[in-house]
């Protein structure tokens, strides 16, 4: 990718005064955001645990019912990449997409030849490739017509046990490391803390908000609709179980909750935020394409291009408006770089 | 001695001394003139590589052969400390995709063993072999390549189909022509191309050593011509120059977003750690060469040479002037402890995995799955620049630089915000 500009915005005066002091707002992103996501994870990742070994068939309903509920769960919960997601390989265990080189199939094809019995515990699986880890790994275990079967069913049945068991593994840490630890470094920043003041930590919030909005555009949207001549709709996330357009939904529901909290008191603002978020998914409904694979079709790809557009138009009101008005910016972020 | 300050005098004297004061365009001269002796030096090794690899095809044998790879690997050492310069620098961005493409799907231009595979759902070009094919067709058009030029690689052939991985051009190209796979997967060892691939008549293996040599001369020609334009854009009254001196803080916020999205979202991320999540040698930087411990170095370096505004050149001279680091112990000494604790902590860590792999532990073994000894070594280079980026976002606030958008995409770009 070669996109880039240095922009440089030259007013980095408020533009209205915050009402809400920085404490409240972190207690309430914390409290009211963060942290019920990451226990939703945790326990939505133990149901679908407890699924896997109670009926491990690909087409099982109340398995793939569970996939999708703790999928749903992390989707809610990916932007925020700071902290305890960021321990060792967590984040990446969980979700390793975009996967550019096609190392998942082949990760799992490999494993599947070999009958590999470092997947007859969730622990010894934890050393084994973050393609072959995850909700997007268990998709093609589920979902993809090749990998959803195996000469010998009972590695397959272990297989997705052993993924199961080993995400629900790494949801539990996480949260673990969110209460108390981590959730009381933000909410007390110290000199020789994590983060050594308020405006500190409301970068992070910012930048998890800056950084989710970037890569629902960029990615989730950006990558099925590669260029107009030459559309990608297999590149579409989770597009083998009908996944890819409710994930940007759900993403989007997610990171409106985050900027309305971060906005706070500022009631303009909110509303300004609140009013493109509602205006992205009424177009996202209205498109009415599960796996984006319209993209391919001139007349359809302009109402996903449309979404787009719209999700820049929200980075746009947050960068310009919503990081002066907290007196922060954007910072670095994983997905710098190329 | 401004650094000796304590933080709370330093306060106070940075209105009150200005005669102390390190001038802001005096910084950004350093960091230019760094990136001018960076790239001419670039460009002289890259000529140096030029020499070997016409000599090597004029008369191939195994010791021209390893010539043009020493070569290579001394041209790496100077460009690796460019890449600081990449993210921040549109015109620096713009262009390294012409020299420094990674990671690639090598069947595009040669042969490849039987474990490589065919055309994959991303790229139906990975296995074309365009050395094997002087004809083929792309995008439903034929493409005549009897001739193998300069032109023909970086306008039909580079990023062929809009996929990023047909890498046609650079010093990958130019590595995977020179060492061939490493099919020695997590064991020691580099790829191991014989120089009768390049032999004339009877001798030649794996065919078309003509094409082969062909490929390997216009690469290396791009390579040297791409370095030259670069080069001359650093130079006195280059646009790189003009560009970051239109506006001084812009031109310091450009120095520091090089250093922050390099050490994090491309080489911590990126470059390191997926690989090692991935337990995957193919996603070793330098995966023909076995050369990676010393790009990930040297990246490392380019940082620490921007904030201290010193650079050694490969004649052993220094360039240097007033720094990144001057300017920020004159506001904030601690921070600048801080940040210099940080670079040097980094360059232990990197340190540390250069000469592991220099001694026999290749770096392609510390991927490996389980492999305790290889996953702390780079883990502990990956944490060093997590850590960097923070006191490096620290330090853009402390120069008042922080509504910078450390990355725009050209979506976010709105003409009223946006100096060119």
């Amino acid at each position: 990718m070669k996109r880039f500009a240095l922009a440089l915005t030259l007013l980095a005066t408020p533009l209205a005064a915050q009402v809400d002091t920085p404490d409240a707002v972190i207690g309430d992103v914390l409290n009211g955001h963060i942290l019920p996501r990451f226990e939703a994870l945790a326990d939505s990742t133990q149901v679908l645990a407890n699924a896997a070994l109670d009926d491990c068939n690909p087409t099982s309903e109340s398995l793939r019912r569970a996939y999708g509920d703790a999928f749903d769960a992390w989707v809610m919960a990916s932007h925020l990449r700071f902290g305890p997601t960021e321990v060792g390989d967590r984040a990446f265990a969980l979700a390793f997409w975009p996967d550019s080189r096609g190392a998942t199939p082949r990760a799992l094809g490999t494993l599947l030849a070999d009958k590999d019995p470092i997947a007859a515990t969730a622990a010894d699986y934890a050393q084994v490739s973050i393609a072959a880890r995850g909700f997007y790994a268990m998709e093609f275990l589920l979902y993809d017509d090749t990998l959803m079967t195996a000469d010998d069913t009972a590695y397959h049945c272990q297989l997705v046990q052993t993924i199961s068991g080993d995400i629900a593994a790494t949801a539990q840490n996480i949260l673990d490391d969110w209460t108390p630890d981590y959730a009381a470094a933000m909410q007390s920043p110290s000199s020789d803390g994590i983060y050594r003041s308020n405006e500190e930590v409301l970068q992070e919030m910012f930048k998890s908000l800056s950084t989710g909005l970037e890569f629902t555009s960029d990615t989730r949207l950006g990558r099925p609709l590669g260029t107009f001549d030459k559309p990608r709709p297999t590149r579409a996330e989770a597009y083998r179980s009908g996944r890819s357009s409710a994930h940007v939904m759900l993403s989007l529901q997610s990171l409106q909750d985050l900027a309305a909290r971060l906005a706070g008191d500022n009631a303009d603002l909110a509303d300004a935020l609140d009013a493109s978020f509602v205006r992205a998914e009424a177009q996202l409904s209205d498109l009415n394409d599960p796996t984006f694979a319209g993209v391919a079709d001139p007349a359809s790809r302009f109402l996903v291009e449309v979404v787009q557009q719209s999700v820049d138009g929200i980075r746009t009101i947050v960068r310009d408006e919503l990081g002066p008005t907290l007196g922060v910016a954007a910072g670095f972020n994983a997905l710098d770089g190329d | 001695m401004k650094h000796k300050y304590l933080t709370s005098t330093a306060l106070l004297l940075t209105f009150a001394t200005p005669a102390f004061a390190v001038e802001r365009s005096e910084v950004l001269d350093t960091y230019m003139n760094i990136a001018a002796a960076n790239y001419a030096d670039s460009l002289t090794t890259a000529q140096a590589l030029q020499t070997a690899v016409n000599a090597f095809v004029a008369d191939p044998s195994a010791e021209a052969l390893q010539a043009a790879k020493n070569a290579w690997l001394a041209a790496r050492v100077p460009y690796q400390q460019t890449e600081v310069y990449r993210f921040g620098n549109a015109i620096v961005d713009d262009w390294e995709g012409k020299v420094n493409a990674w990671p690639l799907d090598e069947g595009l231009i040669d042969y490849v063993d039987n474990s490589y595979g065919g055309p994959s759902d991303e790229n139906e070009f990975a296995a074309l072999n365009v050395i094997a094919n002087p004809t083929f067709t792309l995008s439903g058009q034929e493409i005549d390549a009897t001739e193998i030029t300069p032109e023909f690689l970086s306008d039909t052939l580079h990023e062929a189909d809009g996929v990023e991985a047909n890498v046609a051009t650079g010093y990958h190209a130019i590595e995977f022509l020179l060492w061939g796979q490493d099919l020695n997967g997590h064991g020691t060892g580099a790829g191991n191309r014989s120089w009768t691939d390049y032999a004339a008549g009877d001798d030649c293996t794996n065919n078309n050593c003509d094409r082969r040599a062909d490929y390997l001369v216009a690469a290396t020609d791009l390579l040297v011509s791409d370095l030259e334009y670069m080069a001359a854009q650093w130079a006195e009254g280059g646009e790189a120059r003009t560009t970051l001196t239109d506006n001084t803080d812009a031109g310091l916020a450009a120095i520091l977003t090089g250093m922050g999205s390099l050490s994090y979202g491309e080489q911590a991320g990126e470059r390191m750690r997926l690989g090692l999540m991935l337990n995957d040698p193919e996603e070793e930087h330098s995966c023909f060469a076995d050369n990676t411990h010393n790009d990930h170095y040297y990246d490392g370096l380019g940082v620490q040479n921007v904030y201290q505004g010193a650079y050694i050149r490969v004649d052993g001279s220094l360039v240097s002037g007033p720094s990144l680091s001057d300017l920020v112990a004159e506001t904030d000494a601690a921070l600048d402890a801080e940040m210099q604790g940080k670079l040097s902590t980094t360059m232990m860590s990197l340190g540390r995995i250069k000469t592991a792999a220099e001694a026999g532990f290749a770096y392609d073994q510390m991927l490996e799955r389980g492999n305790a000894a290889g996953e702390a070594l780079v883990m502990g280079g990956v944490n060093g620049l997590i850590d960097q980026t923070k006191s490096i976002e620290r330090v853009v606030t402390t120069l008042g630089l922080d509504q910078i958008a450390f990355e725009g995409s050209d979506s976010l770009d709105d003409p009223d915000a946006v100096f060119q």
